[in-house]
């Protein structure tokens, strides 16, 4: 029976129902705390009850409409009415208790968002349903019907995807999924630590879990070995990391408490220490988490309770007097790569194949079953190689000379002119090397005398191809030209202490140099990585004149440590020596054959500037597997032993078919550290702010005027750049135009550029001073130099790309180079074929 | 039938209202968002920080103490301010003389008096500017974010036209300028996020219109060519290449930036005269009226500056009196002009400004009392000379700030300094976590928002610790 007024306060209820839930939401956001009282606890903690009713009620409805449907009388639609009906103000209550519990929660994980906002479509929902049922009511027709069915049925859909949301919060996601798979306690464990070390740490490999064995081996033996021991330590840690450090690690500190450090777990929380060695009953950390399920107080508190073998694992290892490793026998968490340096025996199957790396490369797509992807036709090769080696672009000529030359061994010949090409090929490297020494002609610390410039040096060390183990020590030990990156750059007055400039130079050292990252370990024990806080500090000590008092997140410890290298078994540094002592020490350590690491980094990043992608990525982080280690390892070796000479180095790279590959492009950039990369090829790069600028200035004008470069290189007298001379960008400060194109501000290390284009950028060359300055003057000339708009066109086109223009460009440009072009057309012609993406990238 | 028609159309309506009640609390960019509470509320959706560069003394501007005219042979300890004060439109409160306007309107906003500058050891101004800026003092290990680098991030622009994050009014061709654009950058964020700088708001419209000399046709014509060259060249090989892509996407961008509408906001010229003159007392009052116009139209983060230089402007090493004379004109008709103006446009509930500095001036005392740093100033005991007479040495233990508007308390007195010398903070002191993380909390940022940059999570404020001031909200 169905009643006007009942039907309008029905509907105004629903409606001021749905209101208030929004501005509770909205009274819940704004902290008005009413969220620790607790009425609001209790009444967020009926939510997991209340849901149940609107869900039985729905279901229920639905239910009955499907007997309509198939009885095909309507004997249920009183019913359905009430049941909806019911459904909906329960479906209100559930709603308001939801958002009260969730204001329990600290941050909304996706998962919760996910939940919420479905559960408010069902709630929607079921009112619309409500609604329109009570219209059918009234006025059954076939539209309305079918309309009430439709919106049912998707209340109901929702409401089933609303469920499984709500129960992956309470129960964990795999819940139901996990019955199906479970066969061993070996195997479950393994499977969740892969998945979830792929979604958590890129590179963390699987470790199988052997629980019940260690048990047996723990309980039975009375000193269980190192190895054993190792083993149950770091199964405790992967039990922690998967389960307790959302809520007790580095980012999230419940209770006080983190369980990311041994020092951490016994350090203990707000309610004191979590673990009694050798006494697991009387262990905080053991009886939470061996509470019953549903308990208040069970750990973890979100997601699922530890399996019973998990349990016994932590009871295990606090009973055996909870115990950590020490750094040698500790299986490491984190990869960590071989330091020795590796020579692998070539493939023998590779005999087509003359260029080593193109046999290791070989024998890579044989394994992956990849054919070898097709090789760059002259056109492309030479100006991507020009581009790579020296950072301009081949003259018409040269590129004609090139294209008709008939010997076989022509690429190989014009890489060994281009590396010839000494001036050119230091200019061009110079940027490179001044991203990653952080060396600049202006910056902050100069004014205070806290900073030093090197280029001097440097230029004359790319320039005369210094020994790469030179190089390294006159940079680790540095006399007074090559001292800037060492001393890094001092501020006046207090600083931290993991950034003095001892620290500093451990941290670039061991970035630019060895591809690890001591930054973290510079404050505490890394979190990342193995690297610990005194690791960090006996690296430093070696640049310090006395041991530094080892400072823990900035405050004193009281502690020191004696000056080391990283890994100590390369060689001692003496800690009685003076710093310059100790720093020659070091420099012999550094460039050592033993010392594989360094070979392998520079390997890499040469690799990594001619390639696209360095063989291991990030290129910081050469703990991280490469896509051929073979290769990595060959190249690394060959390399020391020809006494790291870079250009050799770069000469193989560039005459390998390895790089002679058609470049490849990437959707989103973050591909490029992806770690389940596979070699397809050269990757397509974008040309540097140095390059465009080199490249407009041999074209159409030096955009940088010469009196306002930085650094004035003496060129060798037999050497006179084909284009003519112009002040290239490495030799000039950094500026607005340059910083718009990704030259970094080298305050810190920059082993890697920002290659994307952005909307500052596009502003500085849509209507930058500069560069409009530049197109103006270039046309100016190109008007008196050129007869006619076609000329220019094609002189143009011989220019930046080594080509003529198609019949469909011309017919464009044309259009406003016509027969006798003003200077405003030469520039805006030049501005739309420089921005065009042919010029742009390095195919 | 009429019933259900009534019934159809309130359920459309309803509908559609809480489709849009959906939307507003919940902006899809959430989801993707770091850290986003489900309907979290903010205050204010555009910042406008008005940077007093150089340290601006605050016993001379917002909170003045006992004046002492200047005459031949008297103590520099005695000289607390050198201008005497003057009523505000707050009961008991006064300003330096000069700030008259300014004083007008503090029933709109806060005035601020004990903020606490960092202890660093030595006073640089760009090291204490940096901190200010990007909440971390440098050195750091990874290029620091500018807070508005975070909020152009976090937030994004209003209107796209108008870019995110804009600064007005700082040359880095200055002294220290390297130690400026330490701080002037989006850091780890990326490029995309940093400061769209002006230097001179006369010359702002430059930056957002075509090449100067080139007319509108032309520019037209210039993209036009640039369109029709790029599809008839070897695009087809390139796919979706991201360089490709984000270069197509940008140009677009810029494009479109330059000839749209919202452009105007950028010409002061197109400002009515009567108003334009009120702000035109030089650069600073300028650029807030483009700040003014920008807001209209939809910015999200404008930083207007009396620009930082050694020596000039705020930053007082002598002369103190003459020259803060001379800076209290410069901003006082514009601030208010500023607040008043947003405020009868209906902006002011949702915009929050701020005026601040890096640190205060004491005649005495350089640094804090019990932490005085190395002396960097002459200043004699007895005072014979005008250009001895003002607050030269740098303080940091007191300092004056401003805010409007964006949900701030309105007609409120926060904090409080010594009435004598050390004119420090005695109650309420504030720090530049919690300001950072107040402007947050407006804007609806969530305090642990964090970046993990080489394996570390990067937080706004260190360590996400800082706490906005609840206090301060009204």
């Amino acid at each position: 029976m169905y009643n006007k007024r009942l039907f309008w306060v029905g509907m105004s209820l629903s409606c001021i129902c749905i209101f208030a839930v929004f501005n509770t939401i909205q009274i819940a956001g704004s902290g008005l705390d009413l969220t620790g009282s607790l009425a609001w606890r209790l009444l967020g903690r009926l939510h997991p009850i209340a849901v149940h009713l609107p869900i039985g009620v729905i279901l229920f409805a639905a239910f009955l409409e499907i007997l309509i449907i198939f009885k095909k009388h309507a004997a249920y639609r009183q019913a359905i009415q009430l049941s909806l009906l019911i459904g909906l103000v329960a479906g209100v209550f559930s709603a308001i208790s939801g958002l009260m519990l969730s204001a329990e929660g600290d941050h909304a994980s996706l998962l919760l968002l996910r939940h919420q906002w479905v559960a408010m479509g069902v709630l929607c929902l079921s009112g619309l349903a409500w609604f329109k049922h009570a219209e059918l009511l009234e006025n059954p027709t076939k539209r309305s019907l079918a309309g009430f069915r439709i919106l049912l049925f998707a209340n109901v859909l929702l409401l089933l995807l609303a469920t499984y949301f709500g129960a992956s919060l309470t129960h964990g996601t795999n819940y139901w999924s996990s019955e199906v798979s479970k066969k061993t306690t070996k195997t479950l464990l393994t499977k969740k630590t892969t998945s979830l070390a792929q979604e958590r740490e890129p590179g963390l490999e699987p470790d199988p879990v052997f629980v019940l064995e260690n048990e047996q081996l723990f309980t039975n033996i009375e000193t269980p070995s190192m190895e054993d021991q190792a083993d149950l330590q770091l199964q405790v840690r992967t039990i922690l990391a998967h389960n307790c450090y959302d809520c007790h690690g580095p980012k999230k500190v419940k209770g006080d408490l983190r369980l990311d450090h041994i020092d951490l777990i016994m350090k203990g929380g707000e309610s004191g220490p979590v673990v009694v060695p050798g006494n697991a009953n009387a262990s905080e950390m053991y009886k939470r988490i061996s509470l019953p399920e549903g308990h208040e107080d069970i750990m973890p508190s979100k997601g699922k309770k530890l399996t019973e073998q998990e349990i016994r694992v932590i009871a295990l290892w606090i009973n055996t007097g909870a115990a950590w490793p020490d750094s040698q026998q500790v299986k490491k968490a984190f990869r960590n790569a071989a330091l020795a340096p590796r020579n692998p025996v070539l493939p023998l199957d590779a005999a087509a194949y003359g260029n080593p790396i193109d046999k290791w490369t070989n024998s890579y797509l044989k394994a992956k079953k990849l054919s070898w992807p097709s090789q760059t036709d002259d056109r492309t090769f030479i100006r991507r190689v020009y581009l790579d080696l020296i950072g301009l672009l081949p003259t018409p000529k040269e590129l004609e000379n090139f294209l008709s030359d008939k010997k076989a061994d022509k690429r190989e010949q014009l890489v060994r002119q281009l590396l010839d090409r000494e001036d050119d090929y230091a200019a061009h490297w110079l940027s490179f090397w001044n991203d990653a020494l952080r060396n600049d002609y202006t910056g902050t610390g100069y004014i205070t005398g806290g900073r030093f410039n090197i280029t001097n040096w440097l230029y004359a060390a790319i320039k005369t191809n210094k020994p790469f183990p030179q190089f390294v020590k006159e940079l680790v030990n540095p006399e007074k030209e090559s001292k800037g990156f060492i001393e890094g750059i001092k501020w006046r007055g207090e600083i931290n202490a993991s950034q003095r400039t001892e620290m500093q130079a451990a941290q670039n050292v061991a970035q630019v140099f060895l591809g690890l990252n001591l930054k973290c370990a510079s404050c505490h024990n890394s979190f990342i990585s193995d690297w610990k806080l005194t690791d960090a500090y006996g690296f430093a000590n070696i640049f310090a004149d006395s041991s530094l008092e080892i400072n823990r997140c900035d405050k004193p410890t009281g502690k020191f440590t004696r000056p080391q290298m990283l890994w100590k078994d390369l060689g001692k540094i003496d800690s009685m020596e003076s710093r310059k002592v100790k720093m020659a020490q070091l420099a012999e350590i550094m460039v050592k054959p033993e010392n594989g690491r360094l070979y392998r980094t520079i390997v890499n990043r040469i690799w990594k500037q001619m390639l696209g992608r360095g063989l291991v990525e990030p290129a910081d982080q050469m703990d991280n597997q490469p896509w051929s280690q073979d290769l990595l390892d060959w190249m690394a070796f060959d390399f020391q032993k020809k006494g790291g000479d870079i250009k050799s180095l770069i000469y193989s790279i560039a005459t390998s078919k390895t790089y002679q590959t058609k470049s490849v492009g990437l959707k989103d950039p973050n591909d490029i550290v992806l770690q389940n990369y596979s070699f397809r090829g050269s990757l397509r790069k974008r040309i540097t702010a140095e390059q465009f600028s080199d490249m407009v200035g041999a074209i159409i004008d030096p955009i940088f005027p010469d009196s306002i470069m930085k650094f004035k290189p003496k060129y060798s007298p037999s050497f006179v750049p084909p284009g003519g001379y112009f002040a290239r960008a490495a030799f000039v400060a950094n500026n607005s135009f340059l910083i718009a194109l990704g030259r970094p501000n080298r305050e810190n290390v920059t082993t890697g550029r920002e290659s994307q284009a952005n909307l500052l950028q596009a502003l500085e060359l849509t209507n930058g001073e500069r560069f409009n300055a530049m197109l103006k003057r270039g046309a100016t000339k190109w008007q008196s130099r050129y007869p006619d708009g076609d000329s220019m066109l094609s002189a143009f086109y011989s220019l930046s790309l080594g080509r003529k223009p198609n019949s469909k460009e011309k017919a464009v440009a044309m259009k406003i180079l016509g027969n006798a072009p003003s200077p405003e057309d030469i520039q805006d012609f030049f501005w739309a074929a420089l921005l065009l993406p042919e010029i742009q990238i390095i195919d | 039938m009429s019933k259900f028609s009534d019934r159809r159309k309130f359920l459309k309506t309803t509908s559609a209202a809480t489709i849009a009640a959906l939307g507003a609390t919940m902006p899809l960019s959430g989801l993707l968002s770091s850290m986003k509470p489900f309907g979290k509320q903010s205050s204010a959706d555009t910042v406008i920080l008005l940077w007093m560069g150089g340290g601006m003394a605050h016993t001379e501007t917002f909170d003045p103490k006992r004046f002492t005219a200047y005459s031949k042979g008297i103590k520099s300890n005695d000289v607390l301010s050198t201008f005497p004060s003057v009523p505000t439109v707050l009961d008991g409160v006064h300003f330096s003389e000069g700030l008259e306007s300014v004083g007008n309107i503090m029933d709109r906003g806060t005035v601020i008096r004990s903020y606490v500058a960092a202890d660093m050891g030595h006073i640089l101004h760009s090291r204490h500017q940096y901190h200010w800026h990007t909440c971390y003092r440098p050195p750091q290990s990874v290029s620091a974010p500018h807070i508005g680098s975070w909020v152009a991030r976090e937030l994004g622009p209003i209107n796209s036209s108008i870019p995110a994050f804009i600064d007005i009014g700082q040359r880095f061709t200055v002294g220290e300028g390297e130690e400026l654009k330490a701080f002037h950058t989006a850091g780890f964020l990326g490029n995309e996020y940093g400061p769209f700088m002006i230097p001179d708001p006369t010359a702002g419209l430059e930056s957002v219109r075509p090449p100067v000399g080139m007319s509108e046709s032309r520019f037209e014509k210039r993209n036009q060519l640039y369109k029709e060259l790029m599809n008839q060249g070897a695009m087809g090989e390139y796919g979706s290449d991201y360089h490709k892509e984000s270069m197509k996407r940008s140009m677009e961008q810029a494009y479109r930036l330059l000839k749209s509408p919202e452009a105007a906001a950028f010409d002061l010229n197109k400002e009515p005269k009567s108003s334009y003159d009120i702000y035109n007392t030089g650069k600073f009052g300028l650029g807030c009226l483009m700040a003014k116009r920008l807001t209209q139209k939809g910015a999200r983060f404008i930083s207007v500056t009396t620009e930082y230089e050694p020596f000039m402007n705020w930053d007082t090493h002598e002369n103190g009196h003459t020259r803060l004379a001379d800076m209290k004109k410069r901003i006082d008709a514009p601030i208010a002009q500023l607040v008043k103006d947003l405020e009868q446009s209906g902006h002011l509930d949702r915009t929050m400004i701020i005026l601040a500095t890096e640190f205060s001036r004491d005649m005495m005392v350089e640094g804090r009392p019990e932490l005085k740093v190395q002396e960097q100033v002459k200043q004699p005991d007895i005072i014979n000379d005008m250009k001895f007479y003002g607050m030269h040495r740098h303080f940091t233990d007191g300092c004056s700030m401003l805010m409007f508007g964006g949900g701030i308390k309105k007609g409120n007195v926060f904090g409080q300094t010594a009435d004598e010398r050390p004119c420090k903070s005695i109650k309420d002191p504030i720090v530049i976590d919690q300001v950072h993380q107040s402007i947050y909390h407006a804007l609806g940022i969530h305090p642990e928002t964090n970046y993990v940059v080489e394996g570390r999570p990067f937080y706004t404020t260190p360590d996400g610790k800082g706490k906005a001031v609840k206090e301060l909200f009204g």
